[in-house]
């Protein structure tokens, strides 16, 4: 393994700056744990200072044992190539995080996702509330306590099953008045 | 002379053999099956010599395909482009999804059972399905119009309502036209 200098370089630049704990993944993988009142801040440093002028995502976590929404925010650098991951945990009553979207435009589109997919507020947040769910007003379907199996059986019609519950080639047969050839009774789950 | 019940038969024939022998499908792609269309329509299998073809209107086609998992965001579409058409119209369900949700059964967003929402002539199991199946489907559903067994535009005039109900269920904020065919 080749010593991993300039991620273990930046990590330090990070971590010093803002007090942080972090680590460094494997060769061009860099994360960092921050508050969320930082977030903006390290964001800020890493695009101004550092040379990370490209968001490439941002995302969201439900750990519900905890209680806490984790919002991962992937930045890219090109001089460096290096990922670099700022983790942040908020809490899951009442989530509110930091726009930024006046850093990139494009956390924009990331930031309305969350919205609905995790109920998540950033204030100030410009867009329509349905981003791609249309007429939904149920809990937002990506928070793990949300049944999404339960919901679908409520609200769609399902089809029952077959009551033979037997090999589909045993039943086409019977059905069609032809036999089951030999090479295919090889496959066939009724041994 | 129409009236007669014998040459009503002898028109209904030409009629059926007519329309099954040329079917202009949708081009309207749900899902990912549609991908399934070009090889069933490109040379090695060529579905033109069963008169398949595409039509790039609603109001030109007779066969829709639903190739595959329903949002209900598509399903507001799908019935719009369904109500669109012109009869004779004529439904194919393609893949798993349709039937019974196929691996999206558990999912908050598709839809589970597709004759639910708009009357369905012939279904294609398979995930996906073969261009032999396909074309397998189509030609069962043209010896249903051989039978004149296939009229479920007339089906969804009359359960107009039983299927908007359904349909109701799904989509909340229904801003849809209604048309009087």
């Amino acid at each position: 393994m080749t010593e991993l200098i300039k991620e273990q370089h930046l990590l330090d630049t990070i971590t010093n700056t803002f007090k942080l704990k972090g680590r460094v993944i494997r060769d061009r993988r860099v994360e960092v744990f921050a508050d969320k009142e930082l977030v903006s801040s390290i964001l800020l440093f890493a695009k101004n200072q550092q040379g990370f002028i490209h968001l490439a995502h941002m995302t969201c976590i439900d750990w519900i044992d905890e209680n806490k929404f984790e919002l991962i925010y992937t930045i890219w650098s090109p001089v460096e190539k290096i990922h670099l991951f700022v983790k942040t945990k908020i809490d899951r009553e009442n989530p509110e995080m930091e726009n930024i979207d006046s850093i990139w435009d494009q956390a924009n589109t990331y930031e309305r996702e969350m919205r609905e997919m995790f109920g998540i507020q950033f204030p100030g947040l410009i867009g329509e509330q349905d981003f791609v769910l249309e007429d939904w007003d149920e809990m937002p379907p990506m928070r793990k306590d949300f049944d999404t199996a339960k919901y679908a059986s409520e609200t769609y019609f399902q089809r029952p099953g077959r009551e033979d519950a037997k090999d589909v080639r045993e039943t086409i047969s019977e059905r069609s008045g032809t036999k089951v050839p030999d090479f295919a009774k090889k496959y066939s789950r009724e041994k | 002379m129409i009236n007669d019940k014998d040459s009503q038969k002898i028109v209904d024939f030409i009629q059926n053999f007519a329309r099954k022998q040329s079917l202009f499908v949708m081009a309207y792609g749900t899902g990912c099956g549609a991908i399934e269309i070009p090889a069933t329509m490109t040379s090695r299998y060529d579905a033109e010599r069963f008169g398949i073809r595409g039509a790039a209107t609603p109001r030109q086609a007779d066969v829709l395909l639903i190739t595959g998992y329903l949002a209900t965001k598509t399903l507001k579409r799908v019935i719009r482009v369904y109500e669109q058409m012109q009869e004779p119209k004529y439904v194919i369900g393609f893949g798993s999804c349709t039937i019974n949700g196929g691996m999206y059964f558990d999912s908050y967003n598709t839809i589970n059972a597709l004759e639910q929402y708009i009357p369905v002539d012939v279904y294609i199991n398979g995930c996906m399905p073969r261009p032999e199946s396909v074309i397998s489907g189509f030609v069962k559903l043209q010896e249903l119009i051989q039978q004149g067994k296939a009229d479920n535009g007339k089906k969804y005039r009359e359960n107009l309502e039983w299927y908007r109900a359904n349909q109701k269920k799904i989509i909340k904020n229904w801003k849809m036209p209604d048309y009087n065919w």
